[in-house]
């Protein structure tokens, strides 16, 4: 059925259930020697250069498989890694069945406890280093008792505590944007969270990120006159 | 400054047949420009602009102003006689506040205060990144897409969200047009930036190709320019091709801005995504949104070109939508705001569009 040859095997993929589309990459779903598994598959963006969209495609996936496991192995709760076929940009892993926390939020059914360990998750990236790069709610999922971390699509290691910083500010606008009126309470628990995780370390990161934050364009904290027409 | 208490709960209605005239003002950067739209067709009644197009170097804010306060008469005596209005024909007076450079800020908002107390006009304030957003939901038609807006000194993701147009990303660094620019100048191929309708980056890319090498750089929804330039600078210097550098440069920077744009409507499922600002006059980064777009199955629309670039007509616009809301600003509360985020600002019309205000 899977042959050793890259294409085939991306025509057998292309053939399973497909269970999400991101931005750039297909989510399917099906078995991989006898596990639950996600066939997370890059595809072609028609709007760039094929040199710079195959570069991409193929770094990216290389080092999203690497992080992956690098994750796991730090004890952060993440998708096992199950298989990585970089060339043609595909990632297996273990499938996690729950619900994405963006929605959990939206429906008001998640839990403080949820949050908490969405923060204690990036806080043990963060000690070990690991910056997620995309740590937004929708990458979040709520699988029973646990919060799982997915899509290290964006992941890099960290040589800075800035580096980690853009995790928190990325997190911390993903909920201003998109959960705009509970954003206080949710920031709150996730940050309670991630500080027990990484501790120490962790506070020097929460403080970089308010810096990001008044360093962004047009905003008004980092203005120091008040300007009269 | 503009808070709910200064909205009411009916309807601003004008002297004008049911019809509501707005004049509008912009001086943020580099243009001032003088719009009147009315909402019954043609719904554009002028669109009177100058820009300051600097002889060597960037753009110096006091000589922005200087230039501005020398032409805004001229401005707008031709905005009215397009029209074929006086002042005291239109029911309200818009201006930009913000956000932008300081001096030039302060042109518009002089004229402003000058023809709403003159001939007792209700002020209205208007966010010139609100007002490039809301010129685009009106020329495409599209009402709630995913906007991607690129300009000189803006480069940002947005959609609404809540009440308000939301940043869903934007640059760490610079912006886009900013990096096009200073490269241009930098290799020693502007001024002037743009000639033709096209930047000279656009130009000098005729003829390259794609080469390895400089960084490309997403970090969640938001992307880094600076160190692309310098990346793009050095590799110039080194003897690269500076065709291939160019066409390198606008491909990484396009394409990453876009990749943003992408991630924004898998994340907010919005099946629309409009490109705006002066940037957006851009072929080639219109047809990299058009690909993007077309790939997910969703619809596109582009600012032309005429109201891509700062104008006035678009702060009309967005003025008249205030003002059918009941937003007004006492002339002296109408100082300007040059850091003013586009997330401060309430938008309670969203996602009506100057078209729908005759029909009430």
């Amino acid at each position: 059925m899977v042959s050793r040859n890259p294409e085939g095997l991306v025509e057998w993929v292309r053939s399973l259930p497909l269970a999400s589309r991101g931005a750039e990459s297909e989510i399917r779903v099906g078995a991989w020697m006898g596990i639950d598994a996600v066939f997370k598959l890059r595809i072609p963006k028609a709007y760039m250069h094929p040199r710079l969209d195959y570069v991409l495609r193929m770094s990216r996936t290389r080092r999203e498989a690497k992080l992956l496991a690098k994750a796991h192995s730090l004890g952060a709760r993440v998708p096992l890694l199950l298989g990585v076929f970089p060339s043609i940009g595909l990632i297996i892993m273990e499938r996690i069945r729950g619900k994405v926390l963006r929605d959990a939020i939206r429906e008001g059914s998640y839990r403080a406890e949820d949050l908490r360990m969405a923060g204690e998750v990036l806080g043990r990236l963060h000690d070990g280093w690991i910056a997620h790069g995309d740590p937004t709610t929708s990458n979040y999922i709520v699988s029973g008792e646990r919060v799982y971390l997915i899509d290290f699509g964006l992941a890099d290691k960290a040589t800075s505590v800035e580096d980690l910083a853009v995790d928190i500010h990325l997190f911390r606008r993903s909920v201003e944007s998109t959960h705009a009126v509970q954003a206080r309470d949710i920031l709150e628990h996730f940050l309670d969270g991630y500080l027990e995780a990484a501790p120490g370390l962790g506070e020097r990161v929460i403080e970089r990120a308010e810096e990001i934050r008044l360093r962004g364009r047009y905003v008004e904290e980092r203005r120091r006159t008040v300007w009269a027409g | 400054m503009v808070s709910a208490a200064t909205q009411s709960s009916s309807r601003r209605r004008s002297g004008n047949g049911g019809d509501l005239i707005v004049l509008g003002i912009e001086s943020t950067a580099h243009t001032f420009g003088v719009g009147i739209v009315s909402s019954r067709e043609p719904y554009i009644l002028a669109d009177a602009r100058r820009q300051y197009k600097p002889k060597s170097g960037g753009i110096l804010p006091r000589e922005v102003a200087a230039f501005f306060s020398s032409v805004a008469g001229e401005v707008l005596e031709e905005a009215l006689a397009q029209a074929g209005l006086t002042v005291r024909d239109v029911d309200g007076i818009a201006v930009a506040l913000g956000p932008g450079m300081g001096p030039a800020l302060r042109v518009g908002a002089t004229v402003a205060r000058a023809l709403a107390s003159r001939y007792r006009k209700p002020l209205v304030p208007v966010n010139h990144a609100v007002a490039h957003i809301e010129v685009a939901r009106f020329v495409t038609g599209l009402r709630d897409p995913v906007a991607v807006y690129v300009a000189g000194g803006n480069t940002s993701i947005l959609s609404y969200s809540e009440g308000r147009y939301r940043v869903f990303g934007e640059t760490l660094d610079i912006a886009l047009g900013n990096l096009l620019d200073t490269f241009a100048r930098e290799v020693g191929i502007a001024p002037p930036y743009v000639s033709g309708g096209k930047h000279a980056v656009d130009k000098c890319a005729e003829g390259g190709d794609y080469i390895d090498g400089l960084p490309y750089v997403v970090k969640g929804q938001d992307v880094s320019y600076s160190g692309l330039l310098t990346a793009a600078l050095r590799m110039a210097r080194s003897g690269a091709r500076l065709s291939d550098v160019c066409y390198t440069l606008r491909e990484v920077a396009f394409s990453s801005i876009v990749e943003v744009g992408e991630r924004c409507m898998a994340h907010t499922g919005r099946d629309s995504v409009v490109l705006t600002g002066g940037v957006a006059a851009n072929k080639v980064l219109a047809s990299k949104v058009a690909l993007m777009a077309e790939s997910r199955g969703a619809r596109h629309g582009t600012v032309p070109p005429r109201l891509a670039g700062d104008n006035g007509v678009m702060i009309a616009l967005t003025g008249a939508l205030a003002l059918a809301h009941g937003i007004t600003i006492g002339v002296e509360e109408a100082v300007i705001r040059q850091r003013w985020r586009v997330d401060r600002v309430d938008v309670p019309w969203y996602p009506e569009t100057l078209k729908d205000l005759s029909s009430g």
